[in-house]
């Protein structure tokens, strides 16, 4: 019994090490003294955080990064805020089927995705266009949010609306009031996973991006398909940063796991 | 030891589902569904207007055939799609992409089912923590996982260091640039879903059958594969299709592990649409890509649901 128990903890400790090694040993390489990317890093400095500052093109893509990703997110959570509210206080026919088109960008890949819009906004003129670049995001988030919100909403209780009503509140207040601090959470967390969903996403920005409007993923993926350099490892310690924090404000809101938690999509 | 979800909390569940009919007088004030609707507009509109009229655009697109220069040469033509078959180019990458996803997929299990196992052994608040360990990587952006990757794989990068170091073997693997490094690429991006699928199938499962089962005798090892392991089959299912499906629809891994060496289909689209400005084809191959997907999953859960352990799946 001993030994089943112990091969079952020693396979998934091994499990977690895969899971996290990668990003693990992009840290510590970051600190290399020497011209070419290694893990263990050979000497210690700074100096490929100082060459971040250089190279104004890895400064702008992560500007870009974030200014599209808060705007994905600000979007994705008005619209997704509104329809889960829909959906789940009214009886709206074929509730089900709504939810489950709402929430179909999660079932097809996003390669296909980005292909479709690419050809799609070609002849409106919207490729390469920062426009483009922000629909396509929003579309990708939206399924997260509509999701999050809908989880919130599931324990809502509507007799607090209507009590509100009935003491003299108009519907503006008791949607001030009452029903936005009661799912706030789960707005602000979706909005959270929207901004990061944003901010890593390489496949659909590949068909958005133009030589003039990069992001830092497509940053990085561009110098890893052409060169290798530390400063890759840098800037990829400076996303991991970014990334933790954000996380780390989402477990404390509404528990990371509760994202991917449940029936998860079929990202096919 | 107990999993948590005790057998007192599935009596309460299974109370109260009786009285939810009767809570249905109360939705039915709310059937005004005219503000709902209302709501509901501005999404309906984005997903429609930027996701379905686009998607069927482009399956428009893909009956179109075009000739070497771009030029239309006839609309409602299958062409795109026979030209599958008469080019084993891509008949061969299609084969690739089902292979390394398999292989993506193994991995994925026999990894991710201790871990599924550990965490329904555990207190709510180790799960917790697992959790979160598994799920965070996810959280931050696959660039920087493949690059991690790439540290540990390269010639003298770690893993071939150590190997070497311990006289396992004489010359670096080949480890990037090929169809392994593509698997632990995949496999890793993709093992927190496994995980998850597996643990949410372990947790329905009742705990006084284990308990049962060691009363009469049997041995944790007997009671595994007897119970649990059977009893978990909806969820390895459920896994191994999310990994499967991402898999063969991952282009980032691929193109960073693997690059020029491991033309699977997501690459191969990509260079049609991107580099060869092939759109017409490009779509038919992104359909192709989906059909396939479609029709192997399809496939594999018919195969269990009316398999050996179909009761387990009612």
């Amino acid at each position: 019994m001993k030994t089943f128990g112990g091969l079952r903890v020693a396979v998934a400790v091994l499990a977690i090490i895969y899971i996290l090694i990668p990003l693990i040993v992009v840290i510590p390489a970051s600190f290399t003294s020497a011209n070419y990317p290694s893990f263990p890093a050979e000497g210690f400095s700074l100096q490929w955080y100082a060459k971040i500052l250089e190279r104004p093109e890895f400064l702008e893509a992560f500007l870009n990064s974030a200014k599209f990703a808060a705007l994905a997110a600000l979007f994705s959570v008005i619209f997704g805020t509104l329809g889960a509210l829909g959906i789940a206080k009214y009886d709206i026919p074929g509730k089900s089927y709504i939810t489950a088109l709402l929430t179909s960008p999660l079932s097809v890949p996003q390669l296909v995705l980005g292909i479709a819009l690419l050809m799609y906004f070609t002849p409106m003129m919207l490729a390469g266009t920062s426009t483009g670049f922000l629909i396509a995001h929003i579309v990708i988030c939206i399924p997260y949010v509509m999701r999050l919100v809908l989880t919130g909403l599931s324990g809502f209780d509507y007799n607090l609306e209507r009590a509100a009503a009935i003491l003299g509140a108009n519907p503006l207040t008791v949607f001030m009031k009452v029903t936005l601090p009661l799912i706030g959470s789960a707005a602000i967390s979706g909005g959270l996973f929207a901004f990061l969903t944003s901010f890593d996403n390489v496949t659909v920005s590949l068909f958005m991006v133009s030589p003039e409007m990069r992001t830092l993923p497509i940053e990085i993926f561009s110098q890893m398909q052409d060169a290798y350099n530390p400063i890759v490892a840098s800037v990829s310690s400076v996303v991991i940063f970014i990334s933790v924090l954000l996380i780390v404000i989402l477990e404390k809101i509404q528990g990371v796991g509760k994202v991917f938690g449940g029936s998860h999509h079929t990202n096919g | 030891m107990e999993p948590i979800r005790s057998y007192a909390s599935q009596e309460i569940e299974q109370q109260t589902s009786p009285i939810e009919p009767q809570k249905k007088p109360k939705s039915k004030k709310r059937k005004v569904w005219v503000p709902g609707l209302l709501l509901l507009t501005p999404i309906l509109l984005f997903i429609f207007g930027f996701f379905v009229i686009p998607m069927l655009y482009i399956l428009y697109l893909s009956f179109i055939s075009t000739d070497n220069l771009g030029g239309v040469e006839a609309v409602y033509s299958i062409k795109n799609y026979t030209q599958l078959f008469s080019d084993s180019y891509y008949l061969s990458s299609l084969w690739l992409t089902v292979k390394i996803s398999l292989y993506s997929v193994l991995v994925a299990l026999f990894l991710g089912y201790p871990v599924a196992l550990t965490m329904a052994k555990s207190s709510a608040r180790i799960r917790g923590y697992i959790t979160l360990l598994i799920v965070s990587p996810l959280l931050v952006s696959i660039v920087v996982r493949n690059f991690g990757w790439y540290l540990l794989l390269l010639p003298n990068g770690t893993i071939n260091q150590t190997l070497m170091a311990l006289g396992i073997i004489d010359a670096p693997l080949k480890l990037l640039f090929s169809e392994i490094g593509v698997v632990i690429g995949l496999s890793n991006a993709y093992l927190p879903f496994m995980i998850l699928s597996i643990v949410a199938s372990l947790y329905n499962i009742d705990p006084s059958l284990d308990k049962a089962g060691a009363i009469l005798g049997a041995s944790p090892f007997r009671r595994f594969f007897s119970i649990t392991l059977p009893l978990s089959i909806p969820g390895i299912v459920s896994g191994c299709i999310l990994v499967f499906s991402l898999s063969m629809s991952a282009y980032v891994t691929p193109a960073l592990m693997g690059g020029a060496n491991v033309p699977v289909m997501p690459v191969v689209i990509y260079d049609q649409i991107n580099n060869l400005l092939h759109w017409t084809f490009g779509s038919a191959l992104s359909y192709i890509l989906l059909a396939t997907t479609v029709i192997s999953v399809a496939v594999f859960t018919r195969a269990f649901e009316k398999g050996k352990f179909k009761e387990v799946f009612r």
